[in-house]
């Protein structure tokens, strides 16, 4: 999930709550090149675009028994571009025939002091890491394969090891809370991509 | 954005805020200013709850600022501190903290009124109110194609003094931080910052608001 230019993201003049639908899953790395011929073929004709991203995760601990989780981006290989943050709320607990996770998130284009200014807030960096990975488009749908790089040295972007021998395979959309049928149409296109990958709904409390 | 310098101008004696207005208006309009719609800025208060207590921070106050001339923008700012230009679903992020982040809705203060262009010049002259009462009087000038605050401060302050006389004020202080860097919109916001917490402090204007 590269930091999207501003001028594509919503333009929200009121409180608009944005939800967005996730499905996941993964491949081996030997996998990867099938999977991209598949994407090619099925998505947006458009430019093939990679990414190298840096992600900060910061939290504020506060009263409250959990703490609040930001998202901090930002591209490593694209200049000019504005920090993106991210916050995402809890998976709602909806019925199970709805085919995606989904969850509130609310999208922010920042200015590149954006780290100062989160610890200026009171927000601790958690953990870090760099995202590389390409991205395709189909319609609102947006799919992400990439892979996870740890830092080695805490701030230091030039020396990261992979995390796993696989590339993680996001299909996400961000629309208007309330339009379930957002996730027919993802789990549609899920549907073409087996058995190369499998995209599922993953909950990451099921996991903890 | 160019060059802009943000001060106050008192209100003169025996007149209200609003007949103060319309005289700098009038001096404007008379130097061949033309009106060009208006403008407003608002900023509002979020006290933060206290940081991690190793710091020993507490009770910082976080402005979140607004300027009708950036609609799309959300200026975030702490006294001293840095100033994020954010997009405008910053606001709906500090509703999602309003556990962390208490806004003071009493203190939110807001400066409207006219936009005014004479040549490269752009002046605003808004009245600041908090609630229902005004409380001063904002003069923004902005020198639209020098963005190199030093370079054109002489002439910034030559032509405040032809309509605002003796309260032309003194070098802003953010210019002293900026050396040879560029001048940007967060720097404006910087000076409203100040300038609206010098206006909470001072005294209610004794003529009771806008007649």
């Amino acid at each position: 999930m590269e930091a999207p230019p501003v001028t594509m993201m919503p333009v929200t003049g009121g409180t608009i709550n944005m939800m967005e639908y996730l499905l996941q899953g993964s491949v081996l790395d030997q996998s990867l090149e099938s999977l991209l011929h598949r994407l090619r073929g099925l998505c947006d004709n458009m430019e093939p675009e990679t990414f190298l991203d840096h992600e900060m995760v910061f939290l504020l601990k506060g009263q409250q028994a959990s703490p609040f989780v930001l998202r901090a981006r930002r591209s490593m290989d694209k200049t000019g571009m504005p920090w993106h943050l991210r916050y995402l709320g809890q998976p709602e607990i909806g019925d199970k025939n709805r085919h995606a996770l989904v969850r509130n998130c609310v999208d922010i284009a920042t200015s590149d002091n954006l780290t100062d200014f989160l610890v200026e807030m009171g927000f601790r960096m958690d953990h870090e890491f760099v995202a590389k990975g390409h991205v395709f488009r189909k319609g609102i749908m947006k799919i992400v394969v990439y892979k996870i790089f740890r830092i080695l040295m805490p701030g230091n972007t030039e020396s990261i090891e992979p995390l796993s021998l696989s590339y993680l395979v996001e299909l996400n959309v961000v629309a208007p809370a309330g339009q379930d049928v957002v996730s027919d149409d993802m789990r549609n296109f899920a549907e073409q991509l087996k058995p190369l990958v499998h995209l599922e709904k993953i909950d990451p409390k099921r996991l903890m | 954005m160019g060059v802009t310098c943000v001060s106050q101008v008192p209100v003169a004696e025996g007149k209200s805020v609003q007949q103060t207005v319309e005289l700098l208006a009038r001096r404007l309009e008379a130097l061949g200013a033309d009106k060009q719609g208006t403008f407003g800025v608002d900023c509002e208060t979020y006290h933060t709850a206290g940081a991690i207590g190793t710091q020993g921070q507490t009770g910082k106050l976080m402005y979140v600022m607004h300027n009708s001339e950036y609609p799309l923008s959300c200026f975030a700012l702490f006294e001293n501190g840095p100033c994020l230009v954010a997009d405008a679903n910053f606001d709906t992020l500090m509703v999602k903290l309003k556990g962390f982040f208490q806004n003071a809705k009493a203190n939110k203060i807001e400066s409207r009124g006219t936009r005014y262009q004479y040549c490269d010049f752009l002046v605003k002259l808004g009245t600041v109110t908090m609630g229902p009462s005004a409380r001063g009087i904002s003069v923004e000038v902005e020198y639209c194609p020098c963005v190199i605050a030093n370079d054109c401060w002489n002439l910034l302050m030559e032509f405040m003094q032809s309509f605002m006389g003796s309260h032309t004020p003194g070098i802003p202080s953010v210019f002293g931080a900026k050396h040879d860097s560029v001048y940007s919109p967060g720097d404006t916001m910087v000076q409203y910052m100040e300038l609206f917490n010098k206006i909470r402090k001072q005294q209610q204007v004794p003529v009771a608001g806008i007649r």
